[in-house]
């Protein structure tokens, strides 16, 4: 057991995950049976594996993640009873109803084989559809009954959780359930993410799936940017030595002078 | 050869004469003609010899089989045409004509013209060349001195080291022209930020790799090469030749001693096991073991043994050595490329565990890897996040922060930031170029009026028409000098003032964009 508490230097293992949450507009009966009355939407919260089950209605959520996660703690707005909420088992999710969106504090405790402090990241409760900021306006949300039209709203960031120098323990057991990979290819609609405003189209339709794809495209987006920012700077340093020379020649003329 | 009076006579087409030639007696006879033709793949004297009745051997000897030889496009006849042609490699408006096959599409692209490639010449910013260029042995101005030249060669660096002759440098060779050149463009590459991917890099770094001492070494060695007398020629062959044999003779004597070995032990020696090449001899006690371990296979033994006996463990190591050394690398090999599919499974990556262990203290915790995107807090910060989303990329979050996504984001925040560095020296330099121009102009208006008396001579006007016509604002200025400067020494004048009016045409072409942009 003692050779079981080495680090494994030299090596980080990854497991990505999705965080996020879907929402879906309340129908008016269900509003009425609903002990709070002014709220207008069911949403849940969640930590999931990243890629999908095969005909699941979920965003991710593939894998069981309890194997290295111990706890999901939920932390909601003050206004919900006891707002912390947590989660100890797969599935690590909430779901409550509500009327506003807040920003949910996510904690990840993981197993005590991993020797790891918990981490913390956060989440913007998502509950209006979509709307496209492209002349960096935002745009009026849409009435509830349009909203209720256009189905259900998901708001997911995909993440890798990395451990750095995993205990050889923790190592086995990561390895021995490895992550289920995402798709190749693209077969439901794209998830919604504001750093890609475009992909708003494509993520009509249905419940969302990761996919690599994705991570392709982003790559070549970024790639794209990159060689553009380049040749602009080519073009700058070709002007910058353009000028060095003809503030040589001027001071050359000066000291003529 | 020589050859026989028949075969003058066939040569010649005359009638054979009375006594025929052995070679010619058979064919004669009219209706053995047709068989008696000479089988193919025998020469014809061999016929002449062995006659008709050529054993079955014979048909054998068919003509050794070649390939059979490529028909190249037939053997039509070709027509070829005189045609103009255009050279997209040209820059000047040069036509030539060339022979072509007929049919040939007159407006095609010329074949070679992709073959016209300009070898990218390298410039430096003053700031880069403050940044990473700087050499003590090189002056900036030498350094520029070195490009330009190497630019108007083409990178022939027999005709820049010949014509290299940098006024007050020093003395310069090849070597030291190359290696500065080469270095500068290394350096170059490595500090800009680079379009392609890491690979193309290193490999247009490293085709930059010049090793100065080693070619001088090389040349060096070239140079004692040539320089060899007969004699000493003479010498090394004999000594070559000497080494050979040695050589050889060595390996005759361990092949025997072998040989004679295995007769004395017989075939449970386990000497064809072990490979006796490259081991010291060793002596008969060491021998002994090494025929007794397999069959006892009692490790302790040898090493007692080995306590006694020095050679032992020479004689057993070096082959035990000899069969990891051989093992190894096949199982390493096997192993990497199956753990590289473990690894993507597992989403597992390796770094260097050396260098981790260095700093040991320093555990990493657990993270969410889209915390590790770049924060842009620096002054610069904000400049970048507005280049960023002029480019539609958001700075703080990705799609999918994948490892080599959040590289991407680095890389392209890196190029960012030297975007901004130079669009800040560029407009440091603007500045700078407007307070040298002001300067330059108030000079000129002081030194304008104190030589007034002297402007105004016709010859000095026309020469530096045309810089004041392309000219608004510094060619007045320019032209006063280059008037003023008239009045004595003609000769000496007159290419000093051209080289004024150069510059301010120069100037003007640079130097307007900015300035209109300002109003």
């Amino acid at each position: 057991m003692a050779e079981q508490r080495v680090r494994v230097r030299g090596l980080s293992i990854h497991r990505p995950i999705i965080y996020g949450n879907t929402a879906t507009v309340l129908t008016p009966e269900e509003r009425k049976i609903n002990p709070s009355p002014d709220h207008t939407h069911r949403w849940t919260v969640a930590v999931r594996s990243a890629a999908s089950a095969p005909d699941s209605d979920i965003v991710g959520g593939a894998d069981d993640l309890s194997y290295f996660i111990k706890r999901v703690t939920f932390k909601l707005h003050e206004t919900y009873p006891n707002p912390t909420r947590n989660i100890e088992k797969h599935p690590f999710e909430v779901s409550e109803t509500g009327w506003g969106e807040f920003e949910v504090q996510i904690r990840i405790t993981f197993i005590q084989e991993s020797g790891e402090k918990a981490i913390t990241t956060y989440h913007h409760l998502k509950l209006h559809p979509w709307t496209v900021t492209s002349d960096g306006q935002i745009p009026e949300a849409p009435s509830l009954e349009t909203a209720a039209k256009m189905g259900p709203v998901h708001s997911w960031q995909y993440d890798e959780i990395v451990f750095h120098d995993p205990y050889q323990s923790f190592l086995n057991i990561l390895t021995a359930h490895p992550p289920t990979p995402l798709p190749k290819i693209r077969k439901k609609p794209v998830p919604f993410h504001t750093a890609n405003p475009g992909s708003l189209e494509a993520s009509k339709g249905g419940v969302p799936e990761f996919t690599q794809e994705m991570e392709k495209e982003e790559a070549e987006r970024l790639e794209i940017a990159r060689k553009a920012v380049i040749t602009e700077t080519d073009k700058w340093r070709a002007k910058l030595i353009e000028k060095e020379k003809e503030l040589e020649l001027l001071q050359r003329q000066i000291g003529d002078v | 050869m020589a050859a026989s009076a028949a075969d003058v006579r066939s040569i010649l087409s005359l009638p054979n004469p009375s006594t025929p030639g052995p070679s010619q007696t058979k064919p004669k006879v009219p209706g053995t003609t047709e068989r008696s033709r000479k089988p193919e793949g025998i020469s014809r004297e061999l016929y002449s010899l062995i006659g008709p009745s050529a054993p079955t051997l014979a048909a054998q000897l068919a003509k050794p089989r070649l390939k059979q030889k490529p028909n190249l496009g037939g053997g039509g006849r070709v027509k070829w045409e005189w045609q103009s042609f255009k050279n997209n490699g040209r820059t000047d408006s040069l036509h030539l004509s060339h022979w072509t096959k007929a049919g040939t599409d007159p407006e095609a692209e010329y074949t070679f013209a992709k073959y016209n490639v300009q070898p990218t010449s390298y410039v430096y910013s003053q700031d880069e060349y403050n940044r990473f260029l700087e050499d003590k042995e090189w002056t900036k101005e030498e350094t520029d001195y070195l490009f330009e030249l190497v630019r108007e060669y083409d990178q022939r660096f027999y005709v820049v080291g010949d014509r290299y002759d940098f006024p007050g440098g020093p003395p310069r060779s090849l070597e030291d022209l190359k290696d500065r050149y080469y270095s500068v463009c290394r350096k170059l590459v490595r500090n800009r930020p680079w379009a392609g991917d890491e690979s193309s890099k290193m490999q247009l770094i490293s085709s930059f790799q010049f090793d100065k001492e080693r070619e001088v070494t090389r040349k060096k060695y070239v140079a004692s090469l040539e320089q060899r007398t007969p004699q000493q020629i003479a010498e090394e062959d004999a000594l070559y030749i000497e080494l050979k044999r040695l050589e050889q003779t060595e390996r005759r004597f361990k092949k025997e001693r072998d040989e004679l070995l295995k007769t004395l032990l017989g075939v449970e020696s386990g000497l064809p096991d072990i490979s006796v090449e490259d081991e010291p001899p060793v002596n008969g006690n060491g021998l002994h073991i090494d025929t007794t371990t397999p069959v006892t296979g009692n490790t302790r033994k040898t090493k007692k043994r080995g306590v006694n006996d020095v050679d032992t463990p020479t004689s057993a190591g070096p082959s035990s050595a000899n069969v990891i050394s051989l093992g190894q690398p096949v199982q390493k090999k096997a192993q990497s490329a199956k753990s590289a599919q473990y690894d993507a499974q597992h989403c597992i990556h390796r770094t260097d565990a050396n260098q981790t262990t260095s700093n040991k203290a320093a555990h990493t915790p657990v993270y969410f890897r889209s915390y590790k995107l770049p924060m842009l807090k620096n002054p610069t910060g904000p400049r970048i996040i507005q280049v960023l989303s002029e480019l539609g990329i958001s700075h703080s979050r990705l799609v999918m922060p994948t490892r080599e996504n959040c590289a991407r984001v680095d890389g392209l925040v890196e190029a960012t930031m030297s975007l901004i560095d130079t669009k800040k020296c560029v407009d440091k330099v603007e500045q700078d170029i407007q307070v040298a121009t002001m300067r330059l102009e108030m000079a000129n208006n002081t030194g304008g009026e104190g030589g007034e008396g002297g402007a105004g001579t016709p010859s000095a006007m026309d020469v530096d028409e045309d810089a004041e016509g392309v000219e608004d604002d510094d060619g007045r200025a320019h032209s006063v000098i280059s008037s003023r400067s008239t009045k004595s020494m003609r000769g000496r004048k007159q290419s000093q003032r051209r080289s004024m009016s150069i510059s301010s045409v120069d100037t003007s072409a640079t130097g307007s964009m900015p300035k209109r942009r300002k109003r």
